[in-house]
């Protein structure tokens, strides 16, 4: 068996070449010196070693480093030292031997400091490469381990996978049919393209920004009422489905407001900037809530977009990563001046607000609408027609929706370093709003405001943003980022698994102008994104840190559930609006929320909107629906790029009993016993619509076994059929067999249930 | 020593380590031996524990300790005069302003049990059993509303996202049982300002997350099967599921999906426990006399009683969370009928857990967010007179078994019960000290999140030794 020896392989490297202090060194400073020895070193006399003019200076005789008798240098002595060494015997954590070795030799080449690699705007060490560049770069990572890569996934699998990672569902099956039966070279990319077109594309993509960007339909605190922002999440379906560019998609949102004449959806989009959680509890003092609204607004951006945890600098200089207190607050005072009152006084309209379409099939039309004036306005002859249309447009204003917006005060709020982070104890002079030093300056000419922190953000130079995107990309689309800490890209952080590559992807995002869909065709149609997913016998990678076969994670909470709605021919198309209510257990938010809330009572929704993609659903904050949170949804409370994947219990008990389950169990044995002829045909038809190939004999037979148990049971008790078909309220065909439906609807959730279906693969 | 660093991928890198080890084809093997008990698991103290569980008996809405727990008779000669400026400080109040009046304590307090702790009239079931209690009158808090303030209390941060006590010892201790989750949350009386985040895993995975027990409907979600679907059937379709798994696991080879098919036996085996534990036919009608339930009406009392059942079952974190003490008037109503909730309730775990000898390794803490002030809060226009308002500077809680020294009362406030005059304990001390109880350093018990390693405790919080038996 080849064993993988990362470590073996970096100190080999090691020898041949001198010490990389950004890759090598720095991990190891952060991580076993920092503590004591970092940023946060205030004390004059402490030791340093967070930058070389702190490691040579001048401690009464001694230095760290001293460049001119590097043998002499203090680090060198008591990293040697039997009697006092450093770290203290009592420290916890300790160096390793290939660690010290690391140390010793980085001092005695010359303890030359280098930028943490992330804080460096990334480069394409080579702009072309023959072929997809991804497969080159990972491709000359597993030439060095003796590894080829894995087979190709067959083509069924192949067109799950990619439909799967790009929508959220699995592919229609004419879709499908379509491909299989393509013998063309192209046939692939064509069905990517089909994909990439399909408007489930921008409900899925959504999904894990505003995960990243906490969008919830509530206040989040205390009372946790209704809150106006759901057209923002449709703006946000709606900028991928269009493919806006990620620049221009940030920048609205950061600052839309400020762009000369802002567009409704500009606008809209600023919904961004007030996204943190809110409350008017009686005892809150506004004071202390205008800083907590900017603390989550400066630790949220930290986070989607620069990936580095800022939450340490807001009560002191962080301790690993090089941002020092009051550079914390001088971003914070970008978004000090927004107009809104600290307290949302539990108002839907938490002003500042505009009105805007009611869903997304509205925003079109009122897009129409407005275009056609604009035509019709140009043409004098046109006038009688241009009035006409301009009434419509009014008189459709009128089924606007509420939603929060960012605006600024006329004149700015005055910040200050609060300290210890507490907002009762400002300090020193007022900040002006600027930017964090160790990763470059605002543009020149770019104005102190939000506007020019996005132009700063999406700026070429920017060492983070692009890395920290198409990380995220990446790790949607393979199951895990190039950077396992998608939250850290600072000293404390992975490295990314190919370096080079994730430079690359970064760079390339940038020069093909922020063009998400072929940022994200270029990974889907890549070899190793189309390699089987089977684990290697030979390759001893567990997490597939060489990328040596094809990605394999379990489905989110959302994609769960609208995989089986699908399937089931229940889910309803309907794009945007208001959050909808699928059935919940009675009682859960009553349980939870005072009784001044007005979101204590969840009442179902009884038509279609039950059956809306999960995108959708009603986000309540300190509730969010059970079948979310149950499968690692987050609250939505903070920023989060990286869910959990865990299988618990409780999973296993909703999806076998909870009421849309069994609903959508029901219409999916229905739709078996309709479209298809007979036994065998019925579960080809359910494996294809969840596996999108056929069962196997195994499966069959496994399947077969527990459908005529079932049809037996059910045929000899009429009262459990017919209690079992009654559970949920789409309606039922009667005319069909009541015990074969049965027994097909339980087999249905049953391989709904099992990883065939929940899995990505 | 065996601290835990863990990575946030919800991998359990112990088991995948042993599938990478063992490599492909001893799949089936391995998994034999797993399915048998990987959720009970403990992953390790540090040293010897004095606790193996908690019950913790959580009173939001921040209980007056000025009328339970803390006797202030200066208040009674200060009545109806401000507090002197210099006790106030800078002090800024939600309702109230620094010269409200002074409000007296609403009811008479006595000595009780061989220790002579005091204790107002409102708590006579806790009277009797109050040698077995410790009070800490001496806590304090910097939150002063309630959300905040609870979700603190629970995870030691002040804002939602944070993993919870139960979390912590999820995830540090493991499980004792196959049966029933590890952490259990349950709550009776109103709403919960710190909503769901006092149970959460936040950045931990979901299975550290305390599972909610309900008072009405199923008791876990989703635990009865639909209608027309009995165990038999339930079974063999978890058999269908299971052998669909195990093929996919023989070909994909991936150690998450043997969780997952254990997952599933879980499920099964909690269909059967959990409405046997919520079942309280096999109590005796003394228990159910000493603590005043009525088996099927849903109460803080009944709550009591389940946790005491849940822990005989191998849960090893129960939280009742009890709403309704917030007095911003009628300080009096309030504690008389909430005291009347809760007071018989925990006693009674106390007296059930000392006969059945669970008391000595599991540790009860009853107490709140934080305390309420010696000054009046009255606002007409908020129809409010006689109530007290947030106050986190003092405030009391009591704590019993699991290494807790009975019968003894910690620290004390100033004689206007407005600042703390000895002994004080922050509630991040308090952690610190439950952690230390169940044989967890606190400073040690780490969660790897966002390139940081969290705690409890933050980079605070100082064992109270005191405490301690």
């Amino acid at each position: 068996m080849k064993r993988v020896s990362f470590l073996a392989a970096a100190f080999c490297a090691s020898q041949l070449f001198a010490v990389d202090f950004s890759r090598e060194v720095l991990p190891i400073l952060s991580n076993k010196c920092f503590v004591c020895h970092g940023p946060d070193g205030t004390k004059k006399e402490v030791l340093r070693l967070d930058s070389f003019e702190e490691a040579t200076r001048d401690l009464d005789g001694y230095k760290a480093i001293d460049p001119k008798a590097l043998g002499k240098s203090e680090l060198l002595i008591r990293l040697h030292d039997q009697e006092d060494p450093m770290p203290p015997r009592k420290a916890e954590k300790q160096l390793t031997a290939a660690e010290r070795d690391i140390l010793t030799r980085w001092v005695k080449e010359g303890g030359r400091y280098a930028k943490h690699w992330a804080f460096v705007p990334p480069k394409k060490l080579r702009p072309d490469w023959t072929g997809n560049a991804i497969d080159a770069l990972v491709g000359r990572r597993l030439k060095a381990e003796g590894i080829a890569f894995a087979p190709e996934a067959d083509k069924a699998t192949l067109a799950r996978r990619v439909s799967l990672v790009l929508t959220g569902l699995p592919p229609e099956l004419l879709l499908l049919q379509k491909f299989l039966a393509d013998k063309k070279a192209d046939a692939y990319g064509q069905l990517v393209d089909a994909l990439l077109a399909s408007p489930r594309f921008g409900e899925h993509q959504a999904r894990y920004w505003l995960d990243a960007v906490r969008y919830g339909d509530t206040h989040g605190l205390h009372l946790d009422n209704r809150r106006g922002i759901f057209p923002y999440r449709d703006w946000v379906v709606r900028a991928f489905n269009r493919n806006q560019p990620l620049d221009e998609f940030l920048t609205w949102q950061l600052a839309g407001d400020l762009l000369p004449k802002p567009t409704l959806a500009q606008l809209v989009a600023t919904g961004f900037v007030r996204m943190n959680p809110s409350t008017a509890e009686g005892g809150a003092i506004p004071a202390e809530f205008q800083a907590k609204n900017n603390f989550d607004r400066v630790e949220t951006l930290g986070t989607a977009l620069l990936g580095m945890s800022l939450t340490c600098a807001r009560c002191h200089t962080h301790k690993f990563d090089p941002i020092p207190q009051v550079e914390y607050y001088r971003m914070m005072a970008f978004f000090n001046s927004t107009a809104e009152s600290s307290m949302d006084g539990n108002k839907y309209e938490y002003g500042p607000t505009v009105k805007a379409p009611a869903d997304i099939a509205a925003w079109a039309k009122w897009e129409a609408l407005n275009a056609r004036h604009a035509s019709l306005a140009k043409q004098p002859e046109e006038k009688e027609q241009a009035a006409a249309v301009a009434k419509e447009i009014a008189v459709f204003k009128k089924s606007f929706k509420p939603t929060l917006i960012a605006r600024d005060l006329p004149k700015p709020r005055q910040t200050k370093l609060l300290a210890r982070g507490e907002y009762n104890h400002p300090q020193g002079e007022p900040l002006r709003p600027e930017v964090f030093e160790v990763m470059g300056a605002l543009p020149k000419d770019a104005p102190a405001n939000r506007l020019g922190l996005a132009q700063w953000l999406t700026a070429r130079g920017h060492p983070l943003v692009s890395r920290v995107l198409i990380n995220r990309v990446w790790q949607r689309t393979f199951g895990e980022g190039l950077v396992r800490t998608p939250a850290d890209f600072g000293l404390q952080g992975e490295q990314p698994t190919h370096p080079e590559l994730l430079d690359w992807l970064a760079v390339d995002l940038q020069d093909r102008k922020w063009n998400l869909k072929a940022m994200l065709k270029l990974m889907v149609t890549s070899r190793t994104f189309r390699q089987s997913s089977v684990r290697r016998t030979k390759v001893n990678d567990p997490e597939n840190r060489l990328w040596a076969r094809g990605p394999s994670f379990r489905l989110d909470a959302e994609a769960v559930r609208d995989v089986a709605l699908w399937s089931s021919a229940l889910l309803d198309g309907t794009m945007g609006g208001e959050g909808v209510k699928p059935y919940q257990p009675g009682g859960l938010w009553k349980a939870l929320m005072h009784p001044g809330s007005n979101t204590k009572n969840y009442i179902a929704h009884k038509d279609a909107r039950q059956y809306r993609r999960s995108l959708y659903v009603y986000w309540k904050r300190t509730s969010p629906h059970p079948m979310m949170t149950l499968f690692d949804a987050p609250s939505r409370e903070i920023s989060c790029v990286k869910r959990s994947r865990t299988s618990t219990p409780t999973q296993s008990l909703a999806l076998l009993n909870e009421t849309q389950r069994v609903e959508m169990g029901r219409r999916l044995g229905q739709r078996l016993l309709r479209e298809a002829k007979d036994d065998a045909d019925r579960l080809n038809r359910l494996f294809t619509l969840v596996a999108s190939r056929k069962p196997n004999a195994a499966e069959r037979a496994a399947c077969m076994k527990l459908f005529n148990k079932l049809k037996q049971r059910y045929a000899g008790n009429a009262k459990d059929t017919e209690a079992y078909l009654s559970i949920g309220d789409s309606p039922r065909d009667k005319k069909l067999n009541a015990a074969e439906h049965a027994a097909w609807a339980q087999v249905a959730i049953t391989v709904l249930a099992s990883d065939v279906a929940l899995w990505v693969y | 020593m065996n601290s835990l660093p863990v990575t946030d991928a919800s991998v359990d890198l112990t088991r995948r380590h042993f599938f990478g080890e063992c490599g492909y084809g001893v799949g089936k093997l391995a998994l034999a031996g797993l399915l048998t008990n990987s959720f009970a698991r403990p992953t390790g103290t540090h040293f010897a524990p004095k606790a193996k569980r908690v019950i913790h008996l959580f009173q939001a809405g921040a209980p007056s300790q000025l009328e339970l727990f803390d006797n202030k008779p200066k208040l009674k000669a200060l009545e109806g005069k401000p507090l002197p400026p210099s006790v106030i400080g800078d002090q800024r109040y939600a309702f109230i302003q620094r010269d409200a009046a002074v409000l007296s304590p609403r009811f008479p307090f006595a000595k009780h049990g061989q220790c002579g702790t005091e204790l107002s009239d409102k708590l006579p079931h806790l009277a009797k059993v109050v040698d077995d209690v410790a009070i800490i009158k001496s806590m304090y808090t910097e939150q002063f509303n309630h959300a905040p303030g609870q979700i603190f209390f629970n995870t030691g941060f002040p804002q939602p996202g944070r993993p919870c006590l139960g979390s912590w010892l999820s995830y540090g201790l493991g499980a004792v049982t196959d049966n029933l989750p590890a952490f259990i949350a349950m709550s009776t009386g109103g709403g919960i300002s710190g909503g769901s985040a006092l149970w959460s895993a936040g950045f931990m995975p979901g299975k550290h997350a305390g599972v909610r027990l309900r008072n009405s409907g199923d008791a876990i979600l989703n635990v009865s099967s639909p209608n027309g679907v009995d165990a038999k059937l339930q079974r063999d379709s978890l058999d269908l599921i299971g052998a669909l798994n195990r093929r996919r696991l023989a070909i994909e080879n991936d150690p998450e999906i043997a969780t997952r098919i254990d997952a599933y036996e879980m499920a099964f085996r909690l269909q059967t426990s959990a409405p046997e534990l919520m079942d309280l036919k096999s109590e005796r009608p003394e228990t159910l006399k000493l603590y005043g339930v009525d088996p099927k009406k849903p109460s803080f009392a009944r709550a009591c009683l389940l946790a005491r059942r849940m822990i005989e079952r191998g849960v090893r974190c129960v939280n009742i969370i009890h709403s309704g003490w917030d007095a911003h008037s009628n300080v009096a109503g309030n504690v008389t009928k909430n005291a009347r909730a809760t007071d018989q309730g925990s006693a009674a775990l106390i007296t059930d857990l000392k006969q059945r000898g669970l008391l000595e390794d599991t540790l009860v803490i009853w107490g709140g967010e934080f305390g309420r002030t010696p000054m009046v809060e009255s606002n007409p226009t908020l129809n409010r007179k006689l109530g007290r308002d947030h106050h986190p500077q003092a405030f009391s809680l009591w704590m019993a078994g699991g290494g807790v020294k009975g019968g003894m009362t910690l620290g004390a406030t100033d004689e206007l019960g407005f600042h703390i005059a000895e002994r004080p304990v922050h509630i991040h001390d308090l952690q610190a000290t439950l952690l230390h109880l169940l044989g967890l350093d606190h400073e040690r018990l780490t969660f790897r999140h966002g390139g940081r390693d969290y705690r409890l405790t933050d980079v605070h919080g100082k064992v109270v030794k005191d405490l301690i038996a």
